[in-house]
């Protein structure tokens, strides 16, 4: 399989995803710890995430908002969002950001 | 080969991908159909915080008339339980990770249950207690609906754990409370006998009437009350805690038996207790306990999860939440109280049994739902009106949608109101009590007021644009 890297670009898409927000935590998914890895194969870029909890209200939301911030950038063909459970998210997972936007202790 | 990001400096190594199945099946209502149930029992809520106003006797007297039972099924029926069943059709799928059996039948007891509890509510207070049964019949069909449709969304549940435990305890309550209302209303009935015909119907209901009869008729009431109020209301707070709280503040349960243990103990103590308060038995006192330990028990958890909690602040919908629950230590030591067999029946204790039922009505349940109405109702909103352009735009978050400053003078208003009418039940003074309810009204319009204000954002969407688009992707 042809798989692109993407690292000069984690920025970009990093960026990009921080317009998904939690409107309860009111936190972008970047800065919650929830991304766990995007990778890019022939103009398909798979991004593996997560909730703060299963069953979470906001799981479909999220994940379209995730294609939508993704799909319209240039050289993306298709996005694929790929919700995993394993290893289960914890406040730690947050970046310091995250941490002061949410009041994390 | 796969590029990983570093994207959380937390995550070593990178995870092992495991995809869901479980989140992939959860479909929540529709946002309009636990709507319509929330804004009819607000419109309840308004009605009975105006009644505690103009009528404020209802709860500086004892509580054994046709206005103070009419009133406290407006509460009962037409604010607490609409909401709750509401909530419900939004929460059992959110929270239990499945889809709700069937939203035509919640659609349909909306209307049975809105028909219900008007008739039952206007009868009581005719005191046409042939009518109440008949109105409590519609309502019973649709609290049938209700329990028909979430026990099915019950039987989709993959993994069982101690929130679905409590919801099916929680709806088996309510279908006995129901049972025991009607059984209650047909004991009220006479048939008149003079009549020319009287069918087989009717003889069989004048035998269950007349078996009815042999209880004491204010023990029974006061045992359909805490079959509905501890059976379904706080039943449901308590499991559902076990979901929300560690949701909302970042947290998670840290002692599963623990949990467990709360709810088992309150159903056991709530069945005794049942046939205790029936038979005006003195063993009354032992499920007392029994339903305090459970209580304890609650409490002693939720303490754990808050302290483990990873979120800061609380939010005022969770301080709401957190206050209605610390009630239930004066409730529950109240409750004991009342519970000694040699109490004796005066003024007073007619009076605290009056607090009891305010404290629990309203400083609890009232209170805790006021607290969750700010949860819920801004994600409806939000969700029908924003999800579409998460992404696409910058969205506003959920706390956004409304004015916390007002939130917290609610909060402090309806503290405020509780303390005084408390205090003015205790003292039997009407004006007191009338006081009081003008705050917990006030309370009622600040919710009212960012209701309207989440409500805004669905018919004049407030969206901005992003940042500059971002660079390509090689």
């Amino acid at each position: 399989m042809n798989t692109t890297p993407i690292v000069t670009n984690e920025d970009t898409v990093l960026e990009a995803l921080r317009q998904v927000i939690d409107p309860e935590i009111d936190c972008n998914i970047v800065d919650l710890g929830l991304v766990y890895s995007i990778a890019m194969d022939e103009g398909v870029l798979t991004v593996k995430m997560t909730l703060t909890t299963p069953g979470c209200p906001m799981h479909e939301t999220i994940c379209w908002g995730v294609k939508n911030v993704l799909s319209g950038m240039p050289g993306v063909r298709d996005v694929e969002v790929e919700l995993v459970w394993d290893p289960p998210w914890h406040p730690s997972m947050m970046t310091e950001q995250g941490r002061a936007i949410t009041g994390a202790r | 080969m796969e590029a990983t990001l570093p994207i959380s400096s937390a995550l070593k190594p990178a995870p092992r991908a495991t995809p869901t199945t479980a989140a992939s099946g959860v479909t929540a209502a529709s946002i309009t159909l636990p709507l319509r149930f929330m804004l009819a029992g607000l419109a309840a809520l308004t009605l009975g915080m105006a009644w505690i106003i103009l009528q404020p006797s209802i709860l500086s007297t004892y509580h054994y008339n046709q206005d103070v039972i009419a009133a406290t099924h407006l509460f009962v029926l037409g604010w607490i339980s609409t909401v709750v069943m509401g909530a419900m059709y939004q929460l059992v799928p959110v929270a239990l990770e499945t889809r709700l059996y069937s939203e035509r039948l919640a659609k349909w007891q909306f209307v049975f249950h809105v028909v219900g509890f008007v008739g039952m509510v206007w009868m009581f207070r005719e005191w046409n207690m042939k009518q109440v049964g008949h109105f409590g019949c519609v309502l019973g069909f649709g609290v049938l609906l209700f329990v028909f449709n979430i026990a099915r969304t019950l039987l989709r549940v993959p993994k069982w754990n101690v929130v679905a435990h409590s919801i099916a305890s929680a709806i088996g309550w309510i279908s006995l409370t129901i049972l025991a209302g009607l059984a209650l209303a047909t004991a009220k009935c006479t048939i008149d006998f003079e009549a020319e015909t009287v069918s087989n119907w009717a003889l069989a209901v004048d035998r269950v009437a007349s078996s009815i009869r042999r209880f004491d008729p204010i023990g029974a009431m006061h045992a359909h009350a805490h079959l509905g109020v501890i059976g379904f209301f706080i039943m449901l707070i308590v499991g559902v805690s076990y979901k929300l709280v560690p949701m909302f503040t970042l947290s998670e349960v840290q002692n599963r038996f623990r949990a467990a243990a709360s709810v088992i103990l309150l159903n056991i103590g709530l069945a005794g207790a049942f046939f205790c308060i029936l038979l005006r038995s003195p063993l009354k006192i032992v499920f007392a306990v029994i339903i305090a330990a459970a209580l304890a028990i609650y409490g002693w958890e939720l303490i754990a999860i808050l302290r483990a909690r990873k979120r800061g602040p609380l939010d005022w919908g969770i301080r709401y939440f957190l206050t209605a629950v610390a009630f239930l230590v004066p409730l529950s030591f109240l409750g004991i109280v009342l519970s000694v067999h040699s109490l004796p029946l005066t003024a007073f204790t007619g009076q605290l049994e009056n607090v009891y039922g305010f404290v629990g009505l309203i400083g609890v349940v009232s209170f805790a739902i006021i607290g969750m109405l700010y949860k819920i109702v801004p994600f409806l909103i939000w969700f029908g009106t924003y999800s579409k352009h998460i992404g696409r735009a910058k969205v506003p978050a959920l706390a956004d949608m409304y004015s916390a400053k007002l939130q917290a003078l609610g909060f402090w208003s309806f503290l405020t109101g509780l303390l005084v009418t408390t205090s003015g039940i205790l003292l039997s003074q009407a004006t007191v009590v009338r006081i009081g309810g003008v705050l917990l009204l006030a309370t009622v319009i600040t919710l009212l007021v960012n209701i309207g204000s989440m409500v805004r954002h669905y018919f004049s969407p407030q969206l901005a644009s992003f940042k500059p688009a971002a660079s390509s992707i090689k």
